[in-house]
């Protein structure tokens, strides 16, 4: 059946055709789409016999599917970059221990970064995790990648990495799917005890002479044959009549299918100017740790210069150059340790074709300037950094917590989720944001040495269970003084509305009893938990009030669902006669639900415009009402709504 | 090959529009590649959709337009049109909605963002190859904003500059939409095709 997918909905489908019984993860962009299509899959009836969950954090699933493994599941994990430094402590260890059923962690790299905190590179992490890594250039190789992945893993007992980045996650093409999966059945026998699920200290020894005896052999294995083909294929390109290439070009991930383009783009543009291009070679690495050496010693006979391709880490880089010493091989390796190409972001097709064609010694063959440039100095385009959506819940938070704070100087401790939008002006409401649940125990750090200062941590549902609970924990153990803002929407809103354990809902239908955060807090020994509803200025201000003055660590919970969750209500009403145009609605909340129009005029307002409301935007939320000093913004009432 | 860029809003439809082309790119047997810009950029960002086709028989590589390559730039707000010119192509043609979608900074800003002006310098820069769609008009006339896309899609099939005719793109709409929807989409199509 052919579909049409975005990467991640592929590789859903390859592990579920790979006979896959458990896949979990925790949501992160641009990883959180495989485990929504196996559920969606698996709710339509058609991906029989495998569980799916989002587990509480990245730690909680790899945990979890380690056991499914050892009774000799096939299992899937999933998460972002970052996730992988969560899971890290698991992952170190259940390579030293082995698994039986093949156990495959995707684990997406976001070059830029354009959703993340870091540019980590996953593929440097397998190499310290000493873990198998394969690195798609394509969506289609991708979803090939992710079966082999499974046979990698049972062959030799270990983990194995996939990992895409952004640009495989989110590209989409036709494929070539199953209608029905079937997940593989699990022995009969279920787990059999062995001494070797217990890692002991000699346990451990033997095992690391095992990885290091068979990391050269998979290395081997992927140099040679059809699995070379498949995923580090050579070609040969540039002038057919000339003698052995001298010049190679070696690019991983998403950089070889620029590549390609790029080489496309120059011989099409040396044909056009009648210029020969040089005979060269070409080598994607889709198996960048354990290195296919033999494969790459091969490739390397007759060159004596290297260009290498590739986004966040030099690891190929590396791996030429290590080879290099290792082989005696008289190679150039040009890339980031010559300053050819960009060290960090994202590459594209452009910035390569022009290293390319210098490389290529035809830099006239480069890409051509555009023909048509915008005068943005002569009429300016406005630019759009991503701000809260409008009649988020978060931002009467916010604001409800600032005008509590009042003059009172505050530390605000910001977290990973929609609610760092919560920096921009003019909220401006974030002071720092690092990692997931880190505000919470940031703040404690900021309340030992600079007690002059309020800490608050501002903190999300989802990063409340994933990561926040141990920091309260230790804000009652060791009697921080902080105010704990919880800013419970329902959901994990930015990376698309995934279920989480406060809310009860799961992937596999059935609803198990939601776990209450103020239960939590209570239990956890907070002695101040104030609750309010966030589209209530004067209720929110407050509850804030009572929990910043407490002292010791208190607690403020601000429940309303994510605009995500709710239908509409009728959009806000703005008075023409009596709108003053003093623009306070918009400088004190930033709703993107409300504009202003600098040519309105009214008998309040003069020739100083008038604020308008966005219909299409604005869903009713109420809170530009309670900010207007005159009165004039109202919400229909609601037998007019009706109507 | 055959390059279209979409470019607009979070929320506006682009990622649909996508899927739209590359399901018509599809019945007609050519190889087919979308990418999409999501993430944190789609709470309230600009979202750029790349299409690429290869209506030559050949095979698409990079899942991302090269600048200078796009054969269409599809916009579904003025500014993002003038933001995406850097892909257009010297023979490339850009179809634009003409309403202007404000940012939050505009508001607070002392200088509003004015779209009529970034019309005028496309139309000085561009002539016939800007097309003008009067999308305030037709979506009053659908009565929905949700039919945007449709309407720009038409909009494009409307220039003959796309190897697609009418027929061929309420196919893929047809394949693509909820069907409780497809009567309105294609009530879109029929007002621009008049």
């Amino acid at each position: 059946m052919k579909k049409f997918l975005m990467g991640n909905e592929a590789f859903a489908h390859a592990a579920l055709e790979a006979g896959v019984n458990v896949v979990a993860g925790y949501p992160g962009t641009p990883s959180s789409e495989v485990v929504e299509t196996v559920a969606k899959l698996h709710a339509a009836g058609v991906a029989e016999g495998v569980h799916v969950e989002w587990s509480t954090n990245e730690k909680a699933a790899l945990e979890l599917l380690a056991g499914a493994s050892y009774a000799g599941a096939r299992t899937l994990y999933t998460c972002k970059q970052m996730g992988l430094n969560v899971a890290s402590d698991p992952l170190m260890c259940v390579n030293y221990v082995g698994i039986k059923g093949g156990m495959v962690l995707y684990v997406a790299d976001d070059p830029g970064p354009i959703s993340s905190q870091t540019e980590q590179d996953t593929r440097r992490f397998a190499a310290f995790a000493k873990v198998p890594v394969l690195d798609p250039a394509t969506p289609e190789q991708g979803f090939a990648m992710m079966k082999e992945a499974f046979e990698l893993s049972e062959r030799y007992g270990t983990p194995v990495i996939v990992r895409p980045t952004t640009r495989i996650c989110h590209a989409s093409a036709f494929f070539d799917v199953a209608e029905r999966t079937v997940a593989r059945p699990v022995p009969e026998e279920g787990f059999v005890r062995d001494s070797k699920w217990v890692i002991f200290p000699a346990r451990a020894l033997a095992a690391h002479h095992d990885i290091n005896k068979r990391l050269p052999e998979i290395g081997a294995e992927y140099s040679v044959g059809d699995r070379a083909t498949a995923f580090n294929p050579v070609m040969r390109g540039g002038d057919r009549q000339a003698p052995d290439a001298v010049l190679g070009i070696v690019a991983g991930g998403v950089s070889t299918a620029y590549a390609r383009e790029a080489l496309e783009m120059v011989e099409a543009r040396a044909a056009e100017l009648g210029v020969s291009v040089p005979a060269y070679k070409f080598m994607q690495v889709g198996t960048p740790h354990p290195f296919p050496q033999d494969l790459a010693v091969s490739f390397a006979e007759g060159l004596t210069d290297i260009l290498v391709l590739e986004e966040l880490d030099g690891v190929l880089e590396d791996e030429l150059l290590r080879l290099a010493g290792l082989r005696h091989l008289a190679y150039n390796v040009h890339g980031r340790v010559t300053g050819e190409v960009r060290a960090a972001g994202e590459n594209d097709v452009d910035d390569i074709a022009a290293r390319l064609a210098c490389y290529l010694g035809i830099p006239q063959c480069g890409p051509v300037e555009p023909a048509v440039v915008y005068d943005a100095a002569d009429a300016p385009l406005p630019v759009r950094p991503p701000v809260l959506c409008a009649g988020c819940p978060h931002r009467g938070s916010f604001y409800a917590v600032k005008r509590a704070l009042g003059k009172t100087p505050a530390i605000l401790c910001g977290d990973i989720g929609c609610y760092t939008l919560g920096n921009a002006k003019p909220l401006d409401a974030v002071d720092t944001c690092l990692c997931m649940g880190a505000g919470i125990t940031m703040a404690q750090g900021f309340s030992v040495v600079d007690p002059g200062k309020k800490a608050l941590a501002f903190v999300g549902d989802s990063t409340f269970f994933a990561s926040g609970m141990t920091g309260v924990a230790n804000a009652v153990y060791n009697q921080h003084d902080i105010t704990i803002v919880v800013l419970d929407n329902a959901t994990t809103a930015m990376t698309g509305a995934q279920p989480h354990p406060g809310t009860g809902q799961t992937l596999m239908g059935p609803k198990s009893e939601p776990i209450s955060i103020a239960a939590t807090l209570a239990t956890l020994g907070v002695k101040c938990i104030e609750t309010a509803n966030p589209l209530n200025l004067e209720e929110s201000i407050v509850a804030a009030q009572r929990a910043i003055d407490f002292e010791g660590p208190s607690a403020l919970i601000f429940v309303e669902p994510c605009i995500q969750l709710k239908k509409p209500k009728p959009a806000a009403q703005i008075d023409t006669q009596t709108c003053t145009g003093c623009k306070k609605c918009i400088n004190e909340i930033g709703c993107p639900g409300i504009g202003f129009n600098v040519f309105a005029e009214g008998p309040k307002s003069g020739k100083r415009g008038q604020a308008f409301v966005d219909a299409g935007l604005c869903n009713g939320c109420g809170l530009c009402t309670q900010v207007c000093p005159s009165g004039v913004i109202t919400l229909p009432a609601k037998e007019a709504a009706n109507a | 090959m055959l390059n279209i860029l979409l470019a607009g809003v979070g929320g506006q439809g682009t990622v649909l529009a996508a899927k739209v082309l590359a399901q018509a790119a599809q019945d007609k047997g050519w190889h087919v590649r979308t990418a999409e810009t999501i993430g944190m950029a789609q709470r309230g960002g600009n979202v750029t959709s790349h299409v690429r086709m290869g209506n030559k028989g050949e095979q698409v590589n990079s899942p991302l337009i090269a600048r200078g390559t796009a054969d269409m730039v599809i916009a579904f707000e003025p500014a993002e049109a003038a933001a995406a010119l850097k892909y257009l192509a010297p023979h490339g043609v850009v179809v634009t909605a003409t309403t202007g979608v404000q940012p939050v900074t505009a508001a607070l800003s002392k200088q509003p963002y004015v779209a009529a002006g970034v019309v005028e310098q496309m139309q000085r820069l561009l002539g016939d190859r800007l097309v003008l769609v009067d999308d305030a008009d037709l979506v009053k006339q659908v009565g929905t904003i949700k039919v945007l896309n449709t309407i720009l899609l038409a909009s494009a099939v409307k220039t003959s500059q796309l190897p697609l005719n009418f027929d061929e793109l309420r196919a893929a709409i047809k394949a693509c939409v909820k069907p409780r929807f497809e009567e309105l989409n294609f009530g879109a199509v029929a007002l621009v095709e008049g």
